[in-house]
């Protein structure tokens, strides 16, 4: 813009810019304390004023996955959101392909029911969920927490999806009937090649939506299925002296997710805005 | 090609099947439940018709978290929103270096909520939490951040504003880049202010962002359960229990999941009317400012 040659924008360009940093810095403190509080011993942890520089040492973080059952809980968490992804994510990209292709009279009203799902409260579907899974004695077993799980991901799943084929033309599929193909197989030949990339981004947002879900994984698992964010909970709560060993626990829990955000990044709004992480 | 359309309905099967089992047949139930006394610690379960609708509507606690709740809601999303709308109109102005702070300010917001609730629980712990232990460096007496009623609240609707302002930092800054920069420039030429640019060409054409990034959030803290849960589990007392914590009290602690079953009911329609009244008064106020 010609605008920006004014030495007066230039100016709050730069004030922008280092408000910015200031924002930026304090905004993290509590993530880079985490960090900092997971390196500590706690003769470094408990100081006043707050220690800085000091003799970091790997210790926790290696304690914490080889001492305590911190591997058995991501065990947990892995079968879990795979399983939540591999019925979520087919299921849902197939309603997604037809609702993309069908009159638009006909799929509006369905994604704008979709789209009240959202706002329904979480407990009012984890309370039958208990009592019938109390009921049919299935708490503290896979399947239960991964139907509960599934309940809350399809409709996000359904909405992301349907995006992502509107994107490809019809076009494509109306040849694909002229030339004889039924449905399934237009599909299926023509169209799930290039939704590919898609159902890729859908299940990565369900991966994490399942790895970071946590009222249902309270509520509906035990001592046999407990999931991460459950066994970090009650361990990182009350007991200040083992600050440094859940700190290390958090930040192992948070790095893979990071990981994955960074691949997503293009992604990010359309899929947080769905629905996708904090469910 | 009419029938081949008609063919794409059975697509629709496994999905809406899911649905039905997971989602409309445990709500049908939880509305069932509802209308019945039960205590799942004995399973006696009697008919009551809506005396659990009677009985919280009568009870100082469901008023006092529902207060709780809205005090929360309305303060963590003013805080959100003025936050996150000043920091994407800062990200629009920087072009270039915009990506990396986007990604930086965006981390709090991709961390499993739980683990961000004990960064911040760790960051405001009396004492050796790092608020506390800079403060008395200085030999400012800090507050019980988390141990008073008051500044309970204040805590939790800062957890929630650390957690919420990237998501809507992200969607504003998202319709920001999608304005018509025709609009803005014809703005700069007529020599209006960058506040009066702000007022009368950034904002209305942002109207429809704004209004669905308030309403997703508004949603979302009624139904949001981890920070509070583990940053205060509703103390001290019930100074910071919400409609959320309540029901989980009820349905999880005390086991009278009929009772539950309505706060439930209750929260969804409260949840629904809100949303009503805040589109339509959004939508009324933009079209009658604009004029």
């Amino acid at each position: 813009m010609s605008a920006q040659s004014y030495p007066g924008r230039r100016r709050t360009t730069w004030v922008i810019f280092i408000a910015l940093c200031v924002f930026t810095f304090i905004n993290l403190t509590p993530l880079i304390w985490a960090v900092l509080t997971s390196l500590k011993d706690p003769r470094d942890a408990f100081t006043i004023p707050p220690t800085i520089i000091f003799e970091p040492t790997l210790k926790y973080h290696i304690e914490v996955w080889t001492e305590n059952d911190f591997v058995f809980y991501l065990m947990n968490s892995l079968i879990i959101s795979a399983g939540t992804v591999f019925i979520s994510v087919p299921a849902g990209s197939l309603a997604a392909y037809a609702l993309s292709r069908i009159p638009r009279r006909s799929a509006g009203p369905i994604l704008s029911a979709l789209f009240t799902i959202r706002m329904f409260p979480h407990m009012l579907l984890a309370i039958p969920f208990f009592v019938m899974g109390t009921f049919l004695n299935m708490i503290d077993t896979y399947p239960l927490l991964i139907l509960a799980l599934v309940a809350i991901n399809q409709p996000f799943t359904i909405w992301l999806m349907h995006g992502f084929f509107l994107e490809i033309p019809r076009d494509l599929d109306e040849a694909a009937a002229i030339d004889g193909c039924s449905n399934w197989q237009a599909f299926r030949i023509v169209i799930l090649p290039l939704a590919r990339p898609g159902m890729t981004v859908a299940a990565l947002f369900s991966l994490l939506l399942s790895y970071n879900e946590f009222l249902f994984a309270l509520i509906l698992t035990g001592t046999d299925t407990k999931t991460l964010p459950v066994a970090i909970a009650s361990f990182g709560g009350e007991d200040i002296s083992s600050w440094s060993l859940s700190a290390a626990g958090a930040i192992g829990i948070m790095l893979p997710i990071v990981l994955v955000m960074l691949l997503l990044q293009r992604h990010l709004v359309r899929g947080l805005t769905a629905g996708a992480v904090k469910g | 090609m009419v029938r081949w359309q008609r063919g794409l309905w059975l697509f629709f099967l496994p999905s809406f099947g899911l649905l039905a089992l997971v989602l409309l047949w445990p709500l049908s139930y939880a509305v069932y439940l509802s209308f019945f006394d039960y205590y799942l610690g004995s399973g006696e379960r009697t008919f009551i018709g809506l005396g659990n609708y009677v009985d919280l509507l009568t009870e100082a606690r469901l008023w006092n978290s529902m207060r709780t709740t809205i005090i929360i809601a309305f303060g963590s999303v003013a805080v959100e929103f003025l936050v996150g709308f000043a920091l994407a109109l800062a990200l629009y102005r920087l072009h270039g270096s915009a990506k990396v702070f986007s990604v930086l300010l965006f981390l709090p917001h991709i961390v499993t909520p739980v683990v961000a609730a004990l960064f911040l629980k760790w960051m405001l712990a009396s004492n050796w939490g790092f608020v506390d232990a800079t403060l008395l460096t200085f030999n400012i007496e800090p507050p019980d951040w988390l141990g008073d009623p008051v500044w309970a609240k204040v805590s939790v609707i800062l957890a929630d504003a650390w957690v919420f302002t990237p998501l809507v930092m992200m969607v504003l800054y998202a319709a920001l880049q999608g304005l018509d920069t025709s609009l803005l420039e014809a703005a700069q030429i007529d020599g209006a202010s960058s506040w009066n640019t702000l007022r009368h060409v950034i904002v209305p054409a942002l109207i429809p962002a704004i209004i669905f990034v308030i309403s997703i959030r508004l949603m979302d803290v009624f139904r949001f359960f981890d920070l509070i849960y583990v940053l205060t589990g509703g103390g001290p007392g019930t100074a910071t229990e919400t409609i959320t914590i309540y029901t989980y009290q009820l349905g999880f602690r005390m086991l009278e999941v009929g009772k539950a079953s309505a706060l439930g009911v209750i929260t969804l329609i409260v949840v629904a009317m809100l949303l009503l009244t805040i589109n339509r008064g959004l939508n009324k106020a933009y079209r009658g400012g604009d004029r």
